[in-house]
Order: C-alpha cells, then structure tokens, then sequence
C-alpha cells in the first residue's frame, strides 16, 4: 500500500527555517537522509521530493480561451506543501511509525521539530462516489 | 526545469465531487487521462498521482519515546491535496500554461471545472537550500 507524508507549513512558518544555524540545519537533514537511507534498505522507499520556498508559489486558473490567469496572493493561513515522501508499506501503521520519525527529527538546538505530518493513502481506485 | 503542479480542496469540496454524476465523472476521467498522454506525448511528463479521500487522513506526530501519536481532526478550512502533477519544462509561463489546461477540466454538466491549481518549482536536491 501506498502512502504519501505530508510536510507542510505557513508562509510564516517557512521563514522561521531561515533563523537556523548551519549546524541545526544539517543535523536535521542528516536525519532525514539517515530515514531516506533506512527506508531504501527496507524496501519501502518510493520517492520523495522537496519543494521550493511558498514565495514562488502562484495559483493558476484557465480562462475560456486557455490562457493561464496567475495569482501570487494566499490567505495568511495557507499551508504550503514543503516536501513529500512516498512509502510502500505493509500497514498505514507502519506509515504512521516512518510520519513520526520524521515528526520527531531536530530543529533549533536539537529538540524535535514535532511537526505535524499528514499521512494519506495514494487513490488506486477510479475516483467514485462513496 | 521542474514544476509541481497541485490540485487541492476542502473536505466540503471532495463531497461536492462524490455528487457528479457517473457521466460527469467518467468525462472528467478522460480529461484527466487524456491530459497526463498530451504530457507525456510532448516529453514533459515526470510524474502524477491521486490522493485517496480526506477521510482517511491522519496527521502524525512523534510521541516523547519517538512513537506515532495520530489525529484525524482537522479544521473544516483545511486545504487537502487531492493530486498532482510534476512536469520537466523550460519556462514558468510553459508550467502556467499547462496548470491552465489542467484547470479546464470538465466538471458538472461538462463545464470546465476552473479549479485553481498550485504551481510550484521543485527542489533538484538539498543543495537548493543552501545546505
């Protein structure tokens, strides 16, 4: 089964990774590398990808013609995906345990970040009504 | 250069969709199905994938001893990604103009949906951060 992890945050939220030193910035990251790695030796790594900052996010619509509208403007209260990871797994508890590793990786000074991560199955079914 | 493009909804929203009718749907399925072979046709397709239902979402955290502690509570404004593309193009304008493709997918009644897709540039690598 396939599932999907979930990293997201406000715009605000984003900025506050700026603050890090260089040093809690890669001891974080080694942390999630160390969960990519153990995740590939266990088989159950898909993919995973990283985006770029909720700046250079614009919304995009189609007028009649096709001609793309762009909007750089969201609520405050937006969250922004900021990174994915895409696991196959046995059981959405097993998802879970890989979505609280990642919670629990460092932020400033060392202490686990505890962000939250949403935890969702791929659709491998054509979309109908429930 | 690649670009992730994102089709998110409110709980609310994914209801409004198990409502289409069979027709309705089975139209948008082939929009959607003829869209991601125009990508791939013209060589700018990396990925795409759905998303199951929000009723199925959990968000997770990591416990004090590191174990999963799960919720499925979430603000009835939560935005759930209901699926995505990632495209390999040259410009943003190329990006904008296939999310504007993917907006005019049929919805009710066979009108284009004008559903706001996110675009966003994806990381190459952790050298993009600066790390």
């Amino acid at each position: 089964m396939k599932y999907i992890l979930l990293m997201s945050g406000t715009k605000a939220g984003v900025e506050t990774y700026h603050a890090w030193s260089k040093q809690d910035m890669e001891a974080h990251m080694a942390v999630l590398q160390r969960i990519n790695k153990e995740l590939t030796a266990s088989g159950e790594f898909v993919t995973t990808q990283g985006l770029t900052e909720p700046r250079e996010a614009k919304v995009v619509r189609g007028e009649k013609n096709g001609v793309p509208v762009t909007d750089g403007i969201f609520p405050e209260s937006k969250e922004f995906l900021l990174g994915y990871w895409v696991v196959d797994v046995a059981t959405p508890e097993r998802a879970y345990v890989i979505a609280g590793q990642i919670s629990a990786a460092p932020g400033p000074g060392g202490v686990p970040t505890n962000m939250p991560i949403e935890v969702r199955q791929f659709a491998t079914y054509e979309p109908k009504p429930k | 250069m690649k670009y992730i493009l994102m089709m998110s909804g409110k709980k609310s929203d994914f209801e409004g969709y198990a409502t289409w009718s069979k027709q309705d749907l089975q139209a948008n399925v082939a929009f959607m199905r003829a869209f991601s072979k125009e990508l791939k046709d013209s060589g700018v397709f990396v990925s795409t994938e759905g998303l199951g239902w929000p009723s199925e979402a959990r968000l997770v955290r990591a416990g004090a001893n590191g174990e999963p502690v799960t919720d499925g509570v979430f603000p009835e404004s939560k935005e759930f990604l209901a699926g995505y593309w990632i495209i390999d193009v040259d410009s943003p304008e190329q990006a904008y103009k296939i999310a504007a493709r993917a907006s005019q997918a049929p919805g009710p009644g066979g009108k284009p949906a004008n559903m706001p897709i996110e675009v966003r540039p994806v990381l190459s690598g952790h050298a993009d951060l600066g790390i």
